[in-house]
């Protein structure tokens, strides 16, 4: 049986998330965008509304939305500025490994805390020298008695140093590469951690980007999720559900690309008559069109998959590339739409390509996402 | 006290209509609680926030789709809903006639519904509902106060506002400037679906038959005039303030 209903509260959580991409995220996009400043009020509110850290389950106090719950929510939300939206995907990126591999009390001691509050959670892989080869990182961890001591740099964290506990992946047997790696939780002012904002990223510049420090940063073992050694597929499992989010986030800046090119169109002048008489703009409305409609049903069935726990690695990977090189096109293209006006920041379009040309490149590049796919064809 | 609050669903105000021969085609039409009702929706949950022990129901009258409508409502914060099912196009007096049958059923004292209802742009509904019930009313509220049993409300008026008072129960009309609605939360949303929404068929409720029939529909062409003034900039400047002034009404007398 295949059905593309969505339930009476799927209806509800869109619209809502809808009305408040439109009221309160768009309008003020671009002046977080000009800044680079965090939206704490807006964040604030979206936690109001319980919009943040959705994935948090029922036992330890939160919504435990499933996967197509948060996609539905994550497209309307990034209509209204993806980069605002990626400080609330991250944090739900921060607490999937303590959802996928915490246990009870685990859960119930990082994730509790956050319901109902603008708490935020990170996750910490990326290195300085190392993004895509996650298992070449160079941060340490070492136990000493009943202590994890961590050591290293962690680069471009969502979040980063804001974030009420950040999951870090950090090596505890280097020569045993991958095999080594364990995942820690690390509070938010826990001696020896520090960061550094990161400025003049070229968009999403509302999200706050921080270079993480460990420098002998002690937590207690029982921070450990799963078993040392565990980290890298705990890191790995992660990655393929939370890849959906992105594509979602992708899909709702193609539909803003969309909308934003179709009204301009049609009150633009050019020979006498509106822009959107020509084929040359019709034919590029009707591309994005195409596009966001086959992105959005691939990262449906891809949240479907992880809401129906069956395997997902595959459909994840697929959604998160093709969404955003769609959303990249349909941006770009609504830029040329524009014309000049679309090359300038007083309209809405030029940020729109500066900001989705990082779902191209976050939680695994589009590079990475065709070897995994490639491996999952040769595996048989 | 109950407190009703009246709701429809109407096209969200950035749909695009189009018409036909056989009516307007609301095909593909994003459909919202009509703006005026969210006021009364949120100025009930509003008295019962600021202490009044009362008990909020949303009630309305309409197809299966009026349901999503009662949905947000509740997800707002009333505590149960009544969806009365009817797929007529039952004019404004006939539809008052069954809410007011609703009202008195649910031993209501005080009952919402706003100033005008997008559908048939008519601002009937609410005073109709105060004539077949016998209670006062007011109709397009921008203020309200309760103490006790006693109603403070102020309204438009033509040019101006006044104050109204008069004892429960009474029908309030909504208009925008009452209050500023809320969003339902996620938390809520989810709540929502284990509040009560009673479905009632038309007939169960009240024998109505519409008193009018919809013959035609088309929609509202507006045109540009796109008048163009020649002459001397200051000259045309002079002329455009006039116009703007005299004609468009734009620019204060």
């Amino acid at each position: 049986m295949i059905d593309f209903t969505l339930t009476e509260e799927q209806r509800q959580i869109q619209s809502l998330s809808r009305q408040f991409a439109r009221d309160v995220i768009a309008p003020q996009a671009a002046r977080f965008d000009r800044d680079e400043s965090y939206p704490e009020e807006i964040v604030a509110r979206a936690a109001g509304l319980g919009l943040l850290n959705v994935g948090i389950p029922q036992a330890v106090g939160g919504l435990g939305l499933g996967m197509l719950d948060e996609v539905i929510m994550g497209e309307e939300l990034a209509w209204g500025c993806m980069g605002i939206y990626s400080v609330l995907m991250a944090s739900e990126l921060g607490i999937t490994p303590v959802l996928l591999a915490g246990s009870e009390e685990q859960q119930e001691r990082f994730l509790g805390p956050l319901v109902g509050k603008p708490s935020l959670a990170a996750f910490a892989l990326s290195e300085p020298d190392n993004g895509s080869d996650a298992a070449a990182m160079k941060t340490r961890a070492r136990i000493d008695g009943d202590e994890v001591v961590i050591t290293g740099t962690k680069m471009w964290i969502t979040n980063g140093g804001l974030a009420d506990f950040t999951v870090v992946f950090a090596n505890l047997e280097p020569e045993k590469r991958h095999k080594g790696v364990v995942a820690v939780v690390v509070e938010k002012d826990t001696p020896g951690l520090s960061y550094q904002k990161i400025t003049g990223k070229l968009g999403q510049r509302a999200a706050h980007t921080a270079e993480l420090i460990f420098d002998e940063v002690r937590v207690p073992v029982s921070n450990i999720l799963g078993e040392p050694g565990d980290g890298f597929r705990i890191a790995m499992r992660t990655l393929d559900r939370t890849r959906i989010p992105v594509a979602a986030g992708a899909v709702g800046v193609a539909g803003r690309a969309l909308h934003e090119s179709t009204k301009y169109s049609a009150e633009r002048q050019a020979f006498g008559q509106p822009i959107g008489n020509f084929q040359a703009i019709q034919f590029k409305l009707a591309n994005m069109k195409i596009g966001l409609e086959t992105a959005r049903w691939q990262t449906w069935y891809a949240a479907w998959l992880v809401d129906s726990g069956k395997p997902h690695t595959e459909a994840s990977a697929i959604a998160k590339a093709y969404a955003s090189e769609v959303a990249f096109d349909a941006a770009n293209e609504a830029v040329h739409v524009f014309g000049g006006y679309g090359y300038v920041d007083e309209y809405p379009v030029a940020k729109l390509m500066r900001d989705v040309k990082l779902n191209q490149i976050y939680e695994g590049t589009n590079e990475i996402q065709r070897v995994v796919i490639a491996r999952g064809l040769q595996k048989a | 006290m109950k407190i009703v609050a009246i709701l429809k669903q109407v096209p969200d105000a950035e749909s695009r209509l189009r018409a036909s021969a056989s009516g307007v085609d609301l095909d593909g039409v994003t459909w919202v609680m009509d703006g005026m009702d969210e006021y009364g929706v949120e100025e009930a949950l509003r008295l019962r926030e600021g202490g009044l022990d009362a008990e909020v129901v949303a009630v309305a009258l309409g197809p299966d789709r009026y349901e999503e409508a009662l949905r947000t409502a509740l997800a707002m914060g009333a505590d149960r809903a009544i969806h009365i099912e009817s797929d007529e196009d039952l004019d404004p007096i006939s539809q008052a006639k069954v809410l007011a049958r609703v009202v008195e059923d649910e031993g209501a004292q005080l009952v919402f519904t706003g100033g005008k209802q997008a559908d048939w742009d008519s601002s009937a509904l609410g005073p109709a509902i105060a004539e077949f019930l016998g209670w006062p009313h007011s109709d397009w509220s921008t203020q309200l106060e309760l103490a006790g049993q006693q109603v403070r409300v102020r309204h438009d008026a033509e040019v101006g506002t006044e104050v109204l008072q008069f004892p429960l129960p009474g029908v309030i009309t909504t208009q925008q400037g009452l209050n500023e609605p809320r969003y339902p939360t996620l938390p809520n949303i989810m709540k929502a679906k284990r509040k009560e929404l009673k479905r009632l068929p038309l007939g169960e409720v009240e024998q109505v038959e519409a008193r009018t029939e919809i013959v035609s529909q088309t929609l509202e062409e507006r045109e540009r005039r796109g008048r163009i003034l020649e002459g001397e900039p200051a000259q045309v400047a002079q002329q455009l303030v006039q116009l703007l002034r005299d004609e468009a009404g734009v620019l204060a007398k």
